[in-house]
């Protein structure tokens, strides 16, 4: 099987500080692929390259085979802040992506409305941002992704500031979405057992330089159910990408409360 | 007590506290009535019992008497048509250009930095100093009034367009970008909407100061218009007429400031709480 994304030697410099260093990565079509690590490994860097919203210094991404620098509709980007736009409403909102293409057309509304039911958004479609909870507002941000129907979803820590309940439940609406259509997904996050409980495959990075420490699969059985969280078989694995990246965080952590 | 309770009401959602909201604003708007109706009663007792010297001080009963009877000799209404008039060409000139400049400012560094210490220069000015020079070259016709008014409404205008352009959120352009929007799409589908509060506030402030803008060039020379009704009462210690030019003026600043706030609401319904 043809990879659908390949990164190869990918490195990227913000001057004297070198974010990434010769990143290599194969990703499966529908593969769910999860990027953990420190803050300040690169990960979130490194999920901006492959949307085209940073350029890498050296190295290159292909999607399909073809090299891909600039962002398109091949590529749909769920943000950490919503970054809804105040005066749309939920509609309006998902249906930017299409509108930006030039493909605003009754077919695309018609979709929309059935991706807004999907991320279980149906009668809100005309409710504005400021009148939505945190979790409902992401899941806007997620069907505004969807609704250019990308081959790809870069999910750059969605959920991390919503409360820990709606954080799982979240998660399982993911799965249960994702289940539906099987894109290729790259998801960063700082939480392992968010990283374990979506991913078929949690890539571990290290900092200083930003790079690819271990590519761990997750083999655990599919669907998945929140229960599945209590298991061994699952405690094994947090615990294992923990041990990987422990002495990173700690020193990460000791440097940002220096 | 009442007000205390009602505080974290106003933070929930507009629908369901809704009615409440309503019966607050109308304990609000009570207390301003009475507000207003006290000072009236206040003011004519003073006028006619304290200072009593119709050459110092009208009553409110004399300068609604006085505001009826010019409006039915017809001479208010061509005051009013007048200032109206310069007030209404200098605002939008004002409007348009200042909008204009803001964009240019917002969109190009050279354009910012050729305007900028010229902007910066005349809005600290007291351009409205300018008017009898004004006067002098245009004449007391209505054009040095538009002219003053340009002066006075353009800056404000200026330079709320281009502060709200640039401080447009990077986020949201970020998230555009993403999409792979071209830069005319990010100005049309972001940076504009995210600015027409900054504007429409720079509008909302033009108002005020085009308004002082008539009145003070019409006092400095003019052949009609509301300064020159109040000038000419003054003149003639007709202390009724100078008050309803006053009266008028007041209840125009507030009939469009209140115009605007309507405007606002239904234009950027998002900066509401």
């Amino acid at each position: 099987m043809t990879a659908k994304l390949a990164v190869s030697v990918l490195s990227k410099r913000f001057d004297a500080l070198e974010a990434l260093r010769a990143i290599n990565l194969s990703v499966a079509p529908g593969e769910f692929i999860a990027l953990v690590g420190p803050s300040g490994c690169g990960k979130t860097t490194f999920l901006r390259i492959v949307a085209g919203l940073e350029p890498a210094t050296s190295g290159e991404v292909r999607i399909d085979g073809k090299p891909v620098t600039k962002a398109g509709g091949d590529r749909g980007f769920v943000f950490q802040n919503d970054n809804l736009l105040p005066w749309r409403t939920v509609l309006a909102n998902a249906m930017i992506g299409p509108e930006v293409a030039g493909r605003a057309d009754a077919a695309t509304r018609r979709r929309t409305l059935e991706l807004l039911k999907l991320v279980g958004l149906e009668g809100f479609e005309h409710y504005h941002p400021r009148q939505l909870s945190g979790g409902m507002r992401q899941r806007v941000n997620l069907a505004r992704a969807l609704a250019i129907d990308p081959d790809i979803l870069l999910m750059d820590e969605p959920f991390s500031a919503l409360d820990a309940q709606t954080r799982e439940i979240m998660q399982t609406e993911l799965l249960r979405i994702w289940e539906q259509g099987r894109k290729t997904v790259l998801f960063v996050t700082h939480q392992i057992d968010e990283a374990v409980f979506l991913s078929d495959r949690v890539l571990v990075f290290a900092r200083r330089p930003g790079r690819l420490q271990e590519s761990v699969d997750v083999a655990l059985p599919r669907p998945r159910t929140l229960t599945i969280k209590r298991t061994p078989d699952f405690v094994r694995y947090v615990d294992h990408i923990w041990r990987l990246i422990e002495d990173d965080v700690r020193a990460s952590v000791i440097e940002e409360h220096a | 007590m009442t007000a205390t309770m009602r505080e974290p009401e106003r933070a929930a959602p507009p629908r369901t506290a809704g009615r409440d909201f309503l019966a607050s604003l109308r304990q609000n708007h009570l207390a301003g009535l009475l507000s207003i109706a006290v000072g009236l009663a206040l003011w004519e007792v003073l006028s006619r019992f304290v200072v009593a010297n119709p050459l110092f001080l009208a009553a409110p009963s004399q300068i609604v008497g006085a505001v009826l009877s010019l409006g039915e000799s017809g001479e208010l209404w061509r005051h009013i048509g007048i200032s109206g008039l310069e007030f209404v060409i200098g605002y939008v000139i004002a409007a348009v250009l200042g909008i204009a400049l803001g964009l240019a400012m917002a969109s190009s560094t050279v354009a910012k930095q050729v305007c900028q210490p010229w902007i910066s220069g005349l809005y600290a000015t007291p351009t409205i100093a300018l008017a009898p020079l004004f006067i002098l070259w245009f004449g007391i016709g209505i054009w040095s009034k538009v002219l003053v008014v340009i002066f006075l409404v353009l800056f404000p205008v200026t330079i709320n367009t281009e502060a709200g352009l640039r401080t447009t959120s990077p986020r949201l352009i970020e998230m555009l970008r993403s999409f792979g929007a071209t830069p005319s799409q990010i100005f049309l589908k972001v940076s504009l909407p995210s600015a027409t509060p900054f504007i429409l506030a720079g509008l909302k402030l033009g108002i005020g100061r085009g308004l002082i803008a008539v009145v003070v060039a019409e006092l400095f020379g003019s052949r009609a218009g509301l300064g020159r009704l109040i000038s000419q009462s003054a003149d003639a210690f007709n202390m009724p007429e100078l008050f309803a030019g006053v009266v008028v003026l007041a209840v125009a600043g507030i009939a469009m400031t209140a115009g605007f706030g309507w405007v606002e609401r239904r234009l950027v319904p998002w900066t509401r709480d």
